[in-house]
C-alpha cells in the first residue's frame, strides 16, 4: 500500500530530481512558524477572553491589561538584559500573559498580575534560555509561585469581592462550594461559564469552540485534550459511581473548573509537551489523571496549574519512551 | 604474627582512640554544666504561659508576683480500651484552685499541631488557648497563632462540643473558620473537643474532692 | 609545601574568590533551610565559626599524626565533638532559636565545608593559617547566606533582623519564605555572582591584552 503510494508520488514528480541537503529541523509544512502557532492561540482565545469580558467587565479588563503589560515589557526586559534583539513578534508573550490573566481571579489585586508576569516570563522562560528552551509552561510557573506567595488572594475567598455589583464575583466558585457545603451548580450555568472561577476557567463552551479551531488549524495537537478529557471521564465516572448522591455528575467534573481550559490552551503549549502523538495522549492522560486526583483528595479543588506542571516535569521521561521505532527495526 | 597485628592495630588506631576519649570527657563535661539549663529551659516554656492561659494576659503579670503555685501532673485517661496520659498544669493562686491548663496534641493539614488549653477549676469553660507547635501552610493555617482567632475559644463553655463554621459564627458553640484553612481551624477545634471529653470528667473530680 | 598559601591568601580567598557557597558549593544544607529570616542565618554562621575554627585547630595540630587513611574518621569525631558542643550551647542560652534550627545545627556534622577544610588546609597547614583559614571560610560563609537570608526574609515578611523596613501595605511574598524560594533565590544569586565574574574577566581581558590569569580554581 504504502510503497505504492510512493511510487506514484515519485513517478508523477520525476521531472524535477533535485535533492535538498539542509541541517534539521527538516520542517515539513513551512507555515507552521512560532508566530502562526501563537496567532492561531490568540485567535483561539477570543471567545474565551470575551465570555469574560462578558460575565467579568471590568476585573477581566484590568487583569488582561495588567498581565499582558506586564508580560510584554518583562519579555523585553529580559531579552535586553540577554543581549538579544526583541522577540515581540513572535507573539509568544502575548499568549503567555492572555493565559495568565485568563487563569487567575478577577478580584485579585494588580501586584498579583504583574510579579505573576514577570516570574512567568522571567523564571519561567528567559532563564531556561528563551522559547522553545523551556521546561515548565511560562504562565503555569508565573502563576503557582503567585498561588503560593499570595495564597490568601487566590485561594477560595480570593475569587469573591461583596462589594462588586457584577453578580458573577459575589458567589464562590462552583468547585468550592461543593467541596465545602455539597451544593451542585447547575450544569447549564457551569456549561456557558455564568459562574465564579478564573476569568477564562468559567466557561467550557467557549474553551470548547477555541480549543477545537486550535485542533483543525493543527496549532495545538488534538491528542493532548483528548487524553485529559478521556482521564477525567473514566476517573469523574467511577467518582461519581462511588458517590452517586452527590449530584456532582462526570459532566459536572468535566465543565467545571479549569480541566476544559487546562486541556486546549496550557496542556498543549509545544515546548513543555512531549512531540510524539503517542507521548501527547500519555501526557494528557497525565494531566487529566492528575487534575482529578488533586479535585478529589486535595485541599485544593482546582489542581490544574499542579497537574500540568507536574507533567511538564515527566515530559522529557515520555520523550524518551515513545521514540518512534523506524519501520523494520527490532 | 597476631602479637605484631595487635600492635600494629594499635599503632594505627590510638589517636583515633585517645582523640575519642577527650572529646568524650569534653562532652561529659558540658552536659553536666548545659544539661539543667536545658531542662528548665524545656520546663518554662510551658509554664510561662500557664498564667496567661488561666487568668488572661492582662492579670497574668501581677499575679505572678503575689502567692501563685503550679504543680504538674500527669493525668491518665482510659479511652476505648488504651490509656492515654495528659500533662495537666494545675493552676492555685493564694492556695485556691485557679484552673487547669492542659498540653494537647492532633493533627493538622501539614504536621502535628500542639497546643495548650486553659480551663476555669470546674471545667465548665475554656479560658486560654496557646499554639506551642504547628507547620500549617504560611498565610492561610498558620492564622490559627493569631491572637484575634484564638480568642474566640475564650470564655466558651465546654457543655457542648465546638464546631468550626464557615461565614459567621452565630451559634455559642461556634467558631469561625479561617478563610482557606477549613481543615487547620478543624483540626485545632477537634484537639479541644477531645481534650474536653477525655479531662473534664477527672478534672472537675479532683477540683470538688479538694 | 613551598606552594601553598599563606595564611593572609587563605583568610581572603575564603570570603570572596573561593566562597564556600556561592563559588565552592558547598554547605548548600544549611544555605537553603535556615535562612528564611536573618537571625537563624546569622546563629547559623556562629555556629559554623566555631564549628569550623575548632576543627581546624585541632586537626592541624594533630596533623602530623593523621594515619592518611584514618583521616576522614578523626575529621568527623572533631567535627561532630564541637557540633554537639554547639547544639547544647544554643538549647541552653538561645532555647527559642534551637528550636528554630531544629535538626539544621546537628547536621553541620556533615556540611562539606568543614570536611573540605580540613582535608584542605588544616591537615597540610599551620594552625596560625588553619585559624585564618577558618575564619575567611566562615565569613564567606556568612555573608552568602546573609544574602540569601536577606533577600527572602524582606520579600518574604518585609521585615530586615524582624524590624519592619517596607511600608506596611507591602503584600508578604509568602513563597519566599518556603522551601521554593530558598531555591529561587540561591539560583539567582549564583548567576548575579557569575554574572559579575564574567563581566570582571572580560574587562581584564580587553584592559590587559595578554588573556588574564585565572584566580583561584
Amino acid at each position: 500500500m504504502t510503497e505504492q503510494t510512493i511510487d506514484k508520488a515519485t513517478l508523477s514528480e520525476t521531472p524535477a530530481p533535485v535533492i535538498h541537503v539542509s541541517p534539521s529541523p527538516h520542517l515539513a509544512d513551512q507555515s507552521l512558524t512560532t508566530q502562526r502557532i501563537m496567532l492561531d492561540v490568540v485567535i483561539g482565545l477570543i471567545p474565551v477572553v470575551a465570555m469574560a469580558l462578558f460575565v467579568f467587565r471590568l476585573y477581566a479588563v484590568k487583569q488582561l491589561a495588567i498581565s499582558i503589560v506586564s508580560c510584554l515589557v518583562a519579555e523585553a526586559l529580559f531579552a535586553k538584559m540577554r543581549g538579544r534583539e526583541l522577540p515581540l513578534k513572535d507573539c509568544s508573550a502575548l499568549v503567555t500573559g492572555i493565559i495568565l490573566a485568563l487563569s487567575l481571579p478577577g478580584p485579585a489585586p494588580w501586584y498579583v498580575g504583574v510579579i505573576a508576569s514577570f516570574v512567568a516570563i522571567g523564571i519561567g522562560k528567559a532563564i531556561f534560555g528563551g522559547i522553545g528552551m523551556n521546561i515548565f509552561n511560562p504562565a503555569m510557573v508565573g502563576r503557582a509561585f503567585v498561588m503560593i506567595a499570595f495564597a490568601s488572594a487566590l485561594a477560595a475567598s480570593g475569587y469573591q469581592d461583596v462589594n462588586s455589583s457584577v453578580d458573577a464575583v459575589t458567589q464562590a466558585t462552583p468547585l468550592d462550594t461543593f467541596k465545602q457545603t455539597g451544593a451542585v451548580a447547575p450544569l447549564s450555568a457551569l456549561f456557558l461559564g455564568l459562574t465564579n472561577g478564573s476569568l477564562g476557567e468559567t466557561s467550557a463552551l467557549a474553551c470548547l469552540i477555541g480549543g477545537i479551531y486550535l485542533c483543525i488549524r493543527r496549532s495545538a495537537s488534538w491528542e493532548i485534550p483528548a487524553g485529559v478529557i478521556s482521564a477525567a471521564l473514566v476517573l469523574g465516572g467511577i467518582a461519581n459511581l462511588a458517590d452517586m448522591d452527590s449530584g456532582w455528575t462526570v459532566l459536572h467534573h468535566l465543565f467545571g473548573g479549569s480541566l476544559l481550559f487546562g486541556a486546549f490552551f496550557i496542556a498543549t503549549d509545544p515546548c513543555s509537551s512531549p512531540l510524539t502523538p503517542r507521548g501527547k495522549f500519555i501526557f494528557g492522560l497525565g494531566v487529566g489523571g492528575f487534575v482529578m486526583l488533586l479535585r478529589l483528595f486535595s485541599g485544593y479543588p482546582a489542581g490544574v496549574m499542579f497537574a500540568v506542571l507536574l507533567m511538564n516535569s515527566l515530559t522529557p521521561l515520555i520523550n524518551r519512551w515513545t521514540i518512534p521505532r523506524p519501520l523494520g527495526a527490532q | 604474627m597476631t602479637a605484631q597485628g595487635k600492635a600494629n592495630f594499635f599503632s594505627q588506631a590510638w589517636l583515633v582512640l585517645v582523640l575519642a576519649i577527650c572529646f568524650g570527657g569534653l562532652l561529659a563535661g558540658m552536659q553536666i554544666l548545659l544539661g539543667p539549663i536545658i531542662e528548665t529551659n524545656k520546663i518554662n516554656e510551658t509554664l510561662e504561659r500557664v498564667p496567661v492561659l488561666v487568668f488572661g494576659a492582662a492579670h497574668a503579670t501581677e499575679l505572678s508576683q503575689s502567692g501563685m503555685e503550679i504543680n504538674p501532673l500527669s493525668v491518665g485517661v482510659e479511652k476505648a480500651g488504651k490509656s492515654v496520659r495528659y500533662n495537666v498544669y494545675e493552676t492555685k493562686s493564694d492556695g485556691k484552685l485557679a484552673g487547669w491548663v492542659t498540653k494537647s496534641a492532633g493533627q493538622g493539614y501539614a504536621d502535628k499541631i500542639e497546643v495548650l488549653i486553659g480551663f476555669d477549676p470546674r471545667m465548665e469553660k475554656i479560658t486560654g488557648l496557646f499554639v506551642l507547635d504547628q507547620k500549617e501552610t504560611p498565610g492561610l493555617g498558620n492564622k490559627i497563632l493569631e491572637d484575634g482567632w484564638r480568642g474566640q475559644f475564650l470564655d466558651k463553655s465546654t457543655a457542648k462540643p465546638l464546631m468550626p463554621v464557615k461565614g459567621k459564627a452565630t451559634a455559642s458553640n461556634e467558631i469561625d473558620a479561617i478563610t482557606g484553612a477549613t481543615i487547620s481551624s478543624k483540626a485545632v477545634t477537634d484537639i479541644i473537643n477531645t481534650a474536653v471529653a477525655d479531662l473534664r470528667e477527672p478534672l472537675a473530680d479532683k477540683a470538688k474532692g479538694k | 609545601m613551598a606552594d601553598q598559601p599563606t595564611a593572609s591568601e587563605r583568610f581572603i580567598q575564603g570570603i570572596l574568590p573561593e566562597n564556600p557557597v556561592f563559588r565552592q558549593l558547598l554547605g548548600l544544607c544549611p544555605a537553603l533551610a535556615v535562612t528564611a529570616n536573618m537571625k537563624s542565618a546569622v546563629t547559623m554562621t556562629g555556629a559554623v565559626l566555631f564549628v569550623l575554627f575548632c576543627a581546624n585547630v585541632i586537626t592541624s595540630l594533630i596533623r602530623d599524626l593523621l594515619k592518611p587513611h584514618l583521616r576522614i574518621v578523626v575529621f568527623t569525631l572533631t567535627i561532630a565533638t564541637f557540633v554537639t558542643i554547639a547544639d547544647r550551647f544554643l538549647a541552653a542560652y538561645l532555647y527559642q532559636m534551637s528550636k528554630t534550627l531544629g535538626p539544621y545545627i546537628p547536621l553541620i556534622i556533615v556540611n562539606c565545608i568543614i570536611i573540605c577544610r580540613c582535608e584542605v588546609c588544616a591537615s597540610k597547614q599551620s594552625v596560625f593559617v588553619a585559624g585564618a583559614d577558618a575564619i575567611g571560610q566562615s565569613i564567606g560563609f556568612g555573608l552568602a547566606v546573609s544574602a540569601i537570608a536577606a533577600v527572602r526574609e524582606i520579600l518574604g515578611t518585609g521585615n530586615f533582623f524582624d524590624i519592619p523596613v517596607l511600608p506596611a501595605a507591602w503584600p508578604d511574598w509568602v513563597v519566599m519564605i518556603l522551601p521554593p524560594g530558598a531555591f529561587l533565590t540561591f539560583g539567582l544569586l549564583i548567576g548575579l555572582v557569575n554574572w559579575f565574574e564574567t563581566v570582571k574577566a572580560s574587562s581584564q581581558a580587553s584592559e590587559v591584552l595578554t588573556p588574564a590569569e585565572s584566580e583561584g580554581s
